[in-house]
């Protein structure tokens, strides 16, 4: 109770915050626009070797000490007085680019970066007025750099960028065989995952073993795990922002890599020198077909096999100095077979993800930059089997056409607006079956889509109030709307079909329209320290069900309908950030509180067929969440040892009315503690060590606590849900990186990598056998810990030319 | 070709490093023990009650830990709505052993579990509460202070169209047994199917997945076949390895096919996914829904029953 009235007063004062500073900050606005002349220094960050666009590279003026930062496409735009000013343009691994300007009338500039030439400088290249860490409103956000991501150990050699965020402190694994990560008690349908700005849906293969993202065809990853900008929407958790790279302008280039079980290859290079370029890249597993002539053929299981595969492909077109175009593509699939012959029995699953962006920027003037995206995305997952005249199929799937504008304006030196619209349509198709017996087609039922309109509007501006307080406030109302055709099957006590109502096409079934505020104050507190403030609410309006309890590619999407109410987040935190020795050392300590309504679960005893030839939503049930905790964050950016090290401290919650009997029980995924360590050691220029450490307190599981006998089986009773804690989890991996002879036209490196060194079994799940018998007083009930991964030796190959 | 070989090697070598699984002691808490009703009434037969209690998952699992877990003195009451009667406790020591063959029969327990302990039922031998098709039946259970209640009923009967064995693929002696079955329009039909190899079986064994309800065959003309059921953990030569799940040739096979009730459906399926499952990640949650009322476990099922004998050749 004590812990709820906190809320509502902290909601109370937010809320109002929220309001007058929102006023306040557009009506100031306008006013110094026509207060004095004003120039606009603005123009385009790229990276001078390939053309590449420097996303969140910092631009500011030295002797005001004001700037900014690039936005997605490389772009900024600064007004000031006139005069004469040092321009400074500073960007993670890159030399401080310096120019002198005397501003008597507009400038358009083209700033190209060079290659930090100090090579130990993996972590961003800092200045005491550009430190983000301290200086940015921003919080619990973290920018990862592809090349830090790939000097670090990995699982086969395959490296992975949802693996590595999972070091931060606040984002969780759930350990092997389990897609997903969870922010800050938030479940893996809670994070945005945006591929060049299309939702992927289900970003892991192989059960969560590797992340769909092809590490060389990505440039950046952002993720925001608090205070969510207005921009974004959709998700209570996170976002994770993916950028794939948009090809080499300036020549062509082909990188490569061989491993154990996969290799890829990514070409790239530019259509026209400068002004168009392309990328392609690809990857595919062999694992599962190598050992192909090692099984017998007249093994019972010959035929059975697995692999995934995907692909990248990216166009980039700049049209005008005022316009760019960007198409971009992905394409994966797992695909999953198991034979058994003797029986019969086959069983193939394929799935995977397909999203297609087309984004437009353009620049209306030196201050409005805007950019329209086009987008498709599109998840499916299929089983099917087969035995003896029996055919069982069983599909599920979310496919999402939308469209976005998003404008960014820049009216002074002192706002950073951005506004915007985005509109997609849903089509879900949470879970159909088909059955046939011979020749008898079994009655699944009408193939139950749901279709949905989603719309957003959103308003945002960054404002530096004094030199020392900036705020960020921003609203986004969003609108989700179900609509017809539909089918609505009202039930009885025993599920049974009383009614049907039916919905005509495009006909309103539910609509939700709601108010979303974003709320963020960064106060200076000394030379290299800030208080940051947020406050953030998020509505939620798709929903992944998950029946088993590791989550699957079997997770069904569901939308928001008359049953099932969008979830609703409201998130507090507050942080003390501080550098050290020149911004050598970054440290920050943050603590958060949030809650989350109509969360989603299947109802106790819901069984896997419930959800055929129904309304998927009529096996849920919905109650609440909470999650608070702490995380620590100390990182050494520069020098020859660099790395981090992340511990979070953390309670996360949940109650339902129908489970559990309505007590409160731990999320699965409540971790008390989770550690994570990354050291990265440069040896000599060809030879650099890293190693990861991580530990978390085991997964909440339920147990059973008593048996009974019914028809002569052993039924069992279960304790409180999630109310066991397996083992914890820790590990440590290493790599080393030998890089080998470099010519101008040919670079390779050998990477050697061993996952979890001390060969610690981890739980991945526990289970109960039973063998013998009662009569004959042989029973022996057992329980036993199965664990997916010893000790793995890897090695990979990576040449680029 | 090395190379290759190599890599293979190395595949197999991180095959047997990889995924292991172990014995592990966990510490679980104490519980209050519940009772557990295992109750059935079918057409022309008396009401059957074995009524037991709950024992932690780890305690010992003899005869003797077994015994002790049946409730005795029981105040068990059946009705049909118009007619209430209290049932009366047998148990299988007050007998004479040449009875429990027929007892076996009647409550469906495996004979040689009634002869090894002292097994008790409660039951009635006053036929006018006896099964009658199309009946619903209210269970009163008082005992340790508690009392439990429940209801079923008793569907209409659902017979088979045919029913038949065939050999499975290539095998010339092995092979399921096959049944038509015509479902009535409508939904809300369900249906439970216990077989018995004479000579073989102890008592009528559930089929593997042995209820279905008509949620994908509502209305529907349609084949299945069902794959043997077996004792609990049996040993037996035939529950195990290749002629698991399947019938021979040469057995004579009676078959109880029967139509029961939503509620009992649910039960059925899901204490069918328990026992199948036995904690698997992998699967649907455990919870077995009962239908007794009153902080009890188990069920009260009313069973319309058909029977079939098969003489495959």
């Amino acid at each position: 109770m004590l812990k709820f009235s906190f809320a509502l007063l902290f909601y109370d004062f937010f809320m109002k915050l929220f309001f007058v500073s929102f006023i306040f900050l557009f009506s100031s606005v306008c006013s110094p626009i026509f207060s004095q002349t004003k120039y606009t220094i603005s123009g385009y960050v790229s990276d001078k070797t390939n053309g590449e666009s420097a996303i969140g590279a910092n631009v500011y003026l030295k002797e005001i000490m004001k700037g900014t930062a690039t936005n997605q496409y490389g772009f900024f735009s600064l007004s000031v007085e006139p005069g004469s000013y040092t321009l400074v343009v500073s960007y993670l691994g890159y030399s401080d680019y310096t120019q002198k300007v005397e501003l008597k009338s507009n400038l358009k500039l083209k700033i190209e970066l060079t290659t930090s030439t100090i090579i130990t400088d993996v972590f961003e290249v800092t200045d005491e007025k550009t430190d983000k860490n301290t200086q940015g409103t921003q919080m619990g956000t973290v920018q990862m750099e592809m090349k830090q991501i790939k000097e670090m150990p990995a699982l086969f050699g395959e490296v992975d960028i949802l693996k590595t965020i999972q070091l931060l402190p606040g984002i969780q694994s759930s350990g092997e065989g389990n897609a997903g990560f969870y922010v800050r008690g938030g479940g893996p349908d809670q994070n945005l995952i945006l591929l060049d700005g299309a939702p992927v849906y289900n970003a892991s293969h192989l059960f969560g073993f590797f992340s769909v993202f092809n590490s060389d065809a990505i440039k950046n990853v952002e993720l925001i795990k608090g205070g969510m900008p207005a921009q974004y929407g959709g998700r209570l958790a996170s976002v994770l922002d993916i950028n794939m790279k948009e090809g080499n302008l300036k020549k062509m280039e082909v990188d490569g890599g061989i491993g154990i079980i996969s290799s890829r290859l990514t070409i790239q290079g530019p259509i026209k020198k400068d002004t168009s370029s392309f990328i392609l890249s690809g990857r595919r597993t062999y694992a599962g077909d190598l050992a192909q002539p090692f099984v017998k053929s007249t093994s019972r299981f010959k035929g059975s096999n697995y692999y995934f595969y995907d692909f990248n492909a990216k166009l980039n077109y700049t049209l005008s100095d005022k316009d760019r175009l960007f198409l971009s593509g992905y394409f994966g699939r797992d695909v999953f077979t198991f034979k058994n012959n003797r029986d019969g029995f086959i069983m193939r699953s394929p799935w995977g993800n397909a999203t297609a962006t087309a984004r437009w920027n353009h620049l209306f003037s030196e201050k409005l930059f805007m950019n329209a995206t086009a987008i498709f995305t599109d998840y499916n997952f299929v089983v099917e089997l087969e035995q003896q005249d029996f055919e069982f199929k069983l599909f599920s799937g979310i496919r999402d056409y939308g469209g976005k504008l998003d404008f960014n304006y820049f009216p002074s030196i002192l706002h950073n607006i951005k506004f915007g619209t985005h509109y997609t349509y849903h089509t879900f198709v949470p879970s159909n079956a088909s059955a046939k017996s011979g020749d008898v087609e079994f009655d699944k039922g009408k193939i139950i889509k749901q279709y949905a309109h989603d719309l957003a509007i959103y308003l945002s501006d960054d404002y530096d109030f004094t030199e020392k307080l900036r705020f960020h406030a921003g609203l986004r109302y969003s609108l989700f709307q179900q609509v017809g055709p539909y089918d609505r099957y009202m039930k009885d006590e025993f599920e049974n079909t009383t009614d049907t109502i039916y919905y005509q096409k495009g006909e309103n079934v539910k609509t939700y329209p709601n108010l979303e505020p974003r709320f963020s104050v960064r106060y200076i507190t000394g030379k290299t320290s800030s208080l940051k403030a947020s406050f953030t609410q998020n509505y939620q309006y798709i929903h992944l069900a998950s029946l088993s309890a590791v989550s699957l590619p079997t997770d069904i999407w569901v939308p928001s309908s008359a049953i099932v109410k969008p979830q609703f987040g409201t998130q507090y935190a507050l942080g003390y950030f501080r550098n050290f020795k020149d911004n050598a050392f970054e440290t920050s300590l943050e603590v958060y509180y949030k809650e989350m309504k109509n969360q989603i679960e299947y109802k106790e005893g819901a069984l896997p067929e419930s959800n055929m030839s129904d309304n998927v939503d009529n096996s849920f049930t919905f109650g609440k969440g909470w999650s608070y905790g702490a995380e620590l964050f100390l990182k050494k950016a520069t020098g020859k040892i660099n790395g981090w090290i992340g511990y979070t401290l953390s309670w996360t919650e949940r109650q339902f009315d129908a489970i559990n009997k309505g007590n409160k029980f731990f999320a699965k995924y409540d971790r008390r503690h989770d550690l994570s360590f990354v050291g990265i050691y440069e040896i000599n220029k060809k030879l650099t060590f890293a190693t990861t450490f991580v530990y978390g307190t085991g997964n909440a599981i339920t147990l059973p606590v008593a048996r009974y006998t019914i028809n002569g089986y052993l039924v069992s009773e279960y304790a409180e849900r999630n109310s066991y804690r397996m083992a914890s989890y820790h590990r440590l991996d290493f790599s080393l990186t030998l890089k080998g002879k470099e010519t101008k036209k040919f670079k390779s490196n050998w990477n050697f990598s061993v996952y979890n060194v001390y060969h610690r079994y981890n739980p991945y799940f526990i289970y109960f056998s039973n063998e013998g018998n009662i009569l004959d007083g042989t029973l022996k009930l057992r329980a036993k810990q199965v664990s997916l991964f010893g000790i793995i030796p890897s090695i990979t190959w990576n040449f680029n030319f | 070709m090395k190379k290759t070989n190599f890599i293979i090697y190395l595949l197999f070598l991180v095959g047997i490093l990889t995924s292991c699984e172990k014995d592990i002691t966990v510490d679980l808490p104490q519980t209050e023990q519940k009772l557990v009703v295992e109750g059935s009434i079918e057409q022309g037969q008396p009401p059957l009650i074995i009524l037991t209690k709950t024992i932690g998952y780890f305690e010992p699992a003899d005869v003797n830990t077994l015994e002790k877990l049946f409730v005795h003195n029981a105040e068990v009451t059946v009705s049909n709505g118009s007619l209430s009667k209290q049932l009366i406790e047998i148990c299988t020591n007050d007998i004479p052993d040449s009875l429990i063959p027929l007892i076996a029969v009647l409550s469906g327990v495996n004979v040689n579990q009634l002869a090894a302990i002292n097994y008790c039922v409660y039951t009635t031998f006053d036929q006018s509460i006896w099964g009658e098709i199309g009946k619903t039946y209210n269970l009163t259970i008082k005992a340790d202070g508690k009392i439990l209640t429940s209801t079923t009923t008793i569907p209409n009967l659902i017979p088979l169209d045919s029913i038949w064995y065939k050999n499975q693929g290539t095998y010339d002696t092995m092979g399921y047994v096959w049944a038509k079955l015509y479902d009535p329009p409508g939904k809300g039909n369900a249906y439970r199917m216990f077989t018995q190899r004479r000579g073989k079986d102890a008592r009528m064994i559930p089929i593997i997945g042995s209820v279905f309800d008509d949620k994908f065959i509502d209305g529907k003309y349609f084949d299945f076949y069902s794959i043997r059921g077996s004792e609990f953990n049996s040993a037996a030569p035939d529950d195990d390895g290749e002629q698991r799940g399947y019938y021979k040739i040469t057995d004579t096979i009676d078959v109880k096919f029967c139509n029961i009730d939503p509620s009992s459906f649910l039960f059925w399926r899901t204490y069918e996914t328990e026992i199948y499952n036995n904690g698997n990640p992998f699967a649907s949650p455990t919870t077995t829904m009962t239908n007794i009322k009153g902080g009890g476990l188990g069920i009260w099922c009313g069973y319309g029953a058909n029977y079939y004998t098969i003489i495959p050749q």
